[in-house]
């Protein structure tokens, strides 16, 4: 069990190395535990019916060895990585999975679950690749069928005013989250970026509730803090691919950086915007999980009806949050991650370093495939660029 | 003695040619339109624009089968190269880098076409329409192209339901509904990009050219399960260019050489012509997409008695006839012509016992060992090749799956080639063909074991 006594950044870093020790506990007590893949799936459905929502993740540390059967080599590694883990029975103790259209892999690896690995309930979503009107429509009616595809599973209704419940916990999950971002503007920052990747990491192993409690005490913690990282020189923003291991965030911040911000998904991305609470809650749900959401896979444009083209203007409006980070958290550089084969975040690498340069904000691009021991020659890299920014 | 020369392994059909020169007028009519100031579209394969341009007058160009052309005539290492110079990750599809490092160069040269460009090249665009059907990483290389293009991008969307999903109640009608939206919303922006109003009648025109070429494919392919096969594979992929990539073709004109096709293979059929001209040793099936670059492969492994005679890309859809006399709006009628569920689809290729177990496996646990595998039955396959693209998530994602559950239910193996649509580097011909050799073995003992377990073939 997780000794009680332990609180904040501490609590924090257990649950980091051993994800599903609290959600067995709550299992053992008779509650229903949820994974998820990546940040589209509407958790907020999960907590209104009480099912814990526990976000799949992969280990770079583990060697891929049975997934091969079922994914090729030369698909994205960390969906091949969930995928071998759940073969290799890591997420056996799941009562149910819920998956989106994240990408083509993403959609791939439900089916090879399905087949191989096998869970009592399981849901897979189509989330559009667009946000214009007609998608958000049908995003709103895809919703309706994973509802009632949850109150057939528990036999319970998700009414109205349970999900106004669950919308306001998950917002107070996002407010905290923001919080904590915000006591990353200092400088020194008092949290580090492989420190905030544990507390997310730790959040999406938790109920909301129970993540907030342990959130309010890392804040408190860490404003009270006098062992959080050091002044560096340069002051990074690392945007990509799914970073759910601290080997490479830490790598960079074992150099003369602090990494103050991030644009990812086990991190801002999933935080950085509330659900508005609509009149139907599911609207302001269908929103919210198809447009505020900002990862590379949703298609997005200046103006959908446009019939010219801008390119600089198109970049501004996709990319214009960024340099408000920049700006909030005074950036000197950002570090581009993407783990190989991920199309989506490959394609927008380019335009983003057109815009950073426009805005005068150098980049470097790292690619990595999902291994601790691919990392050691993108230190050197890194090691350049901050020579360069410096 | 003159030594005797060897027939050619491959046994090509006649009425492929005019077809597949079809595909070159696709791409002479870009340029001609360009000179005549018509407005010309860049178009990702999704099956449902075409026809709706078609009827605007916007001619169209697929920027894709452009890089197949590319790839097999050998000259798309350029472009390639110039794409990763522009930044984009190299393990980015080929097809999308060959055209990203094509609209550099067309930037270099003040919006003309490179001078070493096959076929013509491509004129520049004034409309980009995108799609993430089937393969979703092309949502964002259209708007990546806008590095190098003013033209304004439409991404059209489809659904992509899973398969347990796609059997709720309501899902059907909600998709099409989708559709009717996306495709009208679509419209709407054609009649403000170009300034005039769709022609309906026009569509139901080209929309219904569309059905009646489906129709006549779906035709051949059934025709293919003979034996020996008489179509290869080959020319199977020589003319799906002209029906899935028709440009501003008349749909008349396609439909005749569908027509004349039919007639050629009936006739193999009928007289027990192959499609190889050797002994048809292996039937097999093509999963993935083509080596463009390499197609002379097939000719060493036809050499070898191997016969293609399916594939899994670019099939047509078993053809239905819906009563569309009741649905007054011309959209509505043109995404109902065409648009299936899941559970139809079920319902029309097995019978009735066997759907009904389909489903219920779906409704049980997501998926069926059967769905997907009834092409490999259907035609008797000894073997499938899985072309493993290392620059294609979307056609290589499903493989593994496929071969796992070839071998559990129907007991045919599967032979893994890894290479790329276009890429010359990542694919190895001679290795390809020593593991075909050895392959052989194997197809042997599964056909051992098929017998065991009284299989038809």
């Amino acid at each position: 069990m997780v000794a009680e006594t332990n609180q904040g950044l501490t609590r924090v870093r257990e649950i980091y190395q051993d994800g599903p020790r609290r959600v067995k506990e709550l299992q053992a007590q008779g509650n229903k535990i949820f994974g998820y893949l990546c940040i589209y799936p509407v958790l907020e459905f999960l907590t209104a019916l009480d099912l814990v929502p526990y976000r799949i993740f992969g280990d770079m540390r583990e060697p891929i060895t049975r997934a091969d059967n079922f994914m090729p080599t030369v698909v994205c590694p960390f969906l091949r990585s969930c995928l071998d883990l759940g073969l290799k029975g890591r997420y056996e103790f799941l009562d149910g999975i819920v998956t989106t259209h994240i990408c083509d892999v993403g959609a791939s690896l439900h089916s090879s679950w399905d087949y191989a690995v096998r869970t009592p309930f399981a849901y897979h979503i189509d989330t559009p690749h667009t946000v214009h009107e007609t998608s958000r429509e049908h995003h709103r009616g895809l919703l309706d069928g994973f509802k009632k595809a949850l109150e057939s599973y528990t036999g319970k209704e998700i009414t109205p005013e349970r999900l106004r419940e669950a919308i306001k916990v998950h917002n107070r999950q996002r407010a905290l989250m923001r919080e904590l971002y915000d006591l990353r503007k200092l400088d020194p920052p008092l949290v580090s970026g492989g420190e905030t990747i544990q507390v997310a990491k730790a959040l999406m192993s938790l109920p909301v509730e129970e993540g907030n409690k342990l959130l309010e005490e890392v804040i408190s913690e860490v404003r009270e803090r006098e062992d959080g990282p050091q002044k560096k020189s340069a002051r990074l923003l690392v945007w990509g691919s799914i970073l759910d291991d601290t080997a490479l965030t830490e790598m960079i911040e074992d150099l003369d950086a602090n990494i103050v911000m991030d644009d990812t998904c086990v991190g801002s991305r999933a935080y950085f915007s509330d659900v508005e609470l609509t009149d139907d809650p599911i609207d302001g749900l269908a929103h919210h999980y198809l447009v505020d959401i900002k990862c590379p896979r949703t298609f997005r444009a200046g103006d959908f009806n446009a019939t010219t083209k801008d390119y600089m203007a198109d970049l501004e409006s996709r990319f214009s949050y960024l340099a408000d980070y920049a700006r909030d958290w005074k950036v000197d550089g950002v570090i581009l991650e993407s783990v190989r084969y991920c199309d989506t975040h490959g394609y927008e690498v380019p335009q983003l370093r057109d815009y950073f340069n426009s805005i005068g904000l150098p980049s470097i691009y790292l690619e990595h495939d999902y291994t601790e021991g691919a990392l050691a020659p993108l230190r050197t890299r890194a090691q350049g660029f901050l020579e360069i920014i410096g | 003695m003159a030594e005797e020369v060897k027939k050619r392994a491959l046994n090509r059909l006649k009425s492929m040619y005019a077809l597949r020169a079809e595909v070159d007028k696709m791409y002479q009519g870009g340029l001609e339109a360009e000179q005549e100031g018509k407005p010309v579209a860049w178009v990702m394969l999704e099956g449902w624009a075409n026809p709706i341009l078609s009827a605007m007058d916007i001619i169209t160009v697929y920027p894709e089968n452009y890089s197949s052309v590319c790839a097999a005539t050998k000259t798309a290492t350029p472009y390639l190269e110039r794409a990763d110079a522009e930044g984009f990750p190299s393990h980015l599809c080929g097809y999308a880098r060959t055209c990203i490092g094509y609209s550099a160069e067309m930037v270099d040269l003040g919006g003309g076409i490179p001078p070493e460009a096959p076929a013509g090249g491509m004129p520049k665009p004034v409309l980009l329409v995108g799609s993430g059907y089937v393969c979703d990483a092309r949502f964002k290389w259209f708007q990546a192209l806008g590095r190098y293009f003013d033209a304004p991008v439409w991404t059209l969307e489809q659904p992509s339901p899973g398969a347990r999903e796609s059997l709720e109640e309501g899902a059907y009608e909600r998709n099409v509904n989708f559709l009717i939206k996306e495709m009208k919303a679509f419209v709407a922006f054609l009649e403000k990009l170009v300034g005039r109003k769709m022609d309906w009648d026009r569509l139901d025109y080209t929309g219904g050219g569309t059905v009646e070429i489906n129709r006549l494919r779906w035709d051949i392919n059934q025709l293919r399960m003979a034996r020996p096969g008489p179509m290869h594979t080959r020319d199977f992929w020589s003319v799906m260019s002209a029906a899935l990539y028709r440009g501003a073709a008349d749909p008349e004109v396609i439909i005749d050489g569908h027509k004349k096709m039919y007639d050629e293979v009936k006739y193999r059929v009928d007289n027990k012509i192959a499609a190889i001209n050797r002994e048809e040793r292996y039937r097999l099936s093509f999963e993935g997409l083509a080596p463009w670059h390499s197609l002379g492969f097939l000719e060493d492994l036809a050499d070898r008695g191997w016969n293609f005679v399916i594939e899994s890309a670019y099939g047509p859809q078993r053809p239905v006839d819906i009563d569309l006399s009741k649905y007054s709006d011309p959209m509505e009628r043109y995404v109902r012509s065409r648009y299936r569920s899941l559970s139809d689809r079920i319902d029309d290729e097995y019978e009735p016992e066997e759907a009904a177990e389909i489903k219920e496996d779906i409704r049980r646990t997501g998926t069926s060992r059967r769905l997907g595998l009834k092409h490999v039955r259907d035609y008797q396959c000894d073997g499938i090749i899985l072309h493993v693209l290392l620059s294609c998530r979307a056609a290589s994602s499903g493989l593994n799956l496929l071969a796992e559950q070839v071998k559990d239910v129907l007991k045919v193996p599967a032979l893994v080639i890894e290479g790329d649509i276009v890429d010359t580097s990542l694919f190895n011909p001679a290795d390809a063909l020593r593991k075909a050799e050895a392959f052989e073995e194997t197809m042997e003992h599964y056909r051992r074991l098929r017998k065991e377990a009284g299989m038809e073939w």
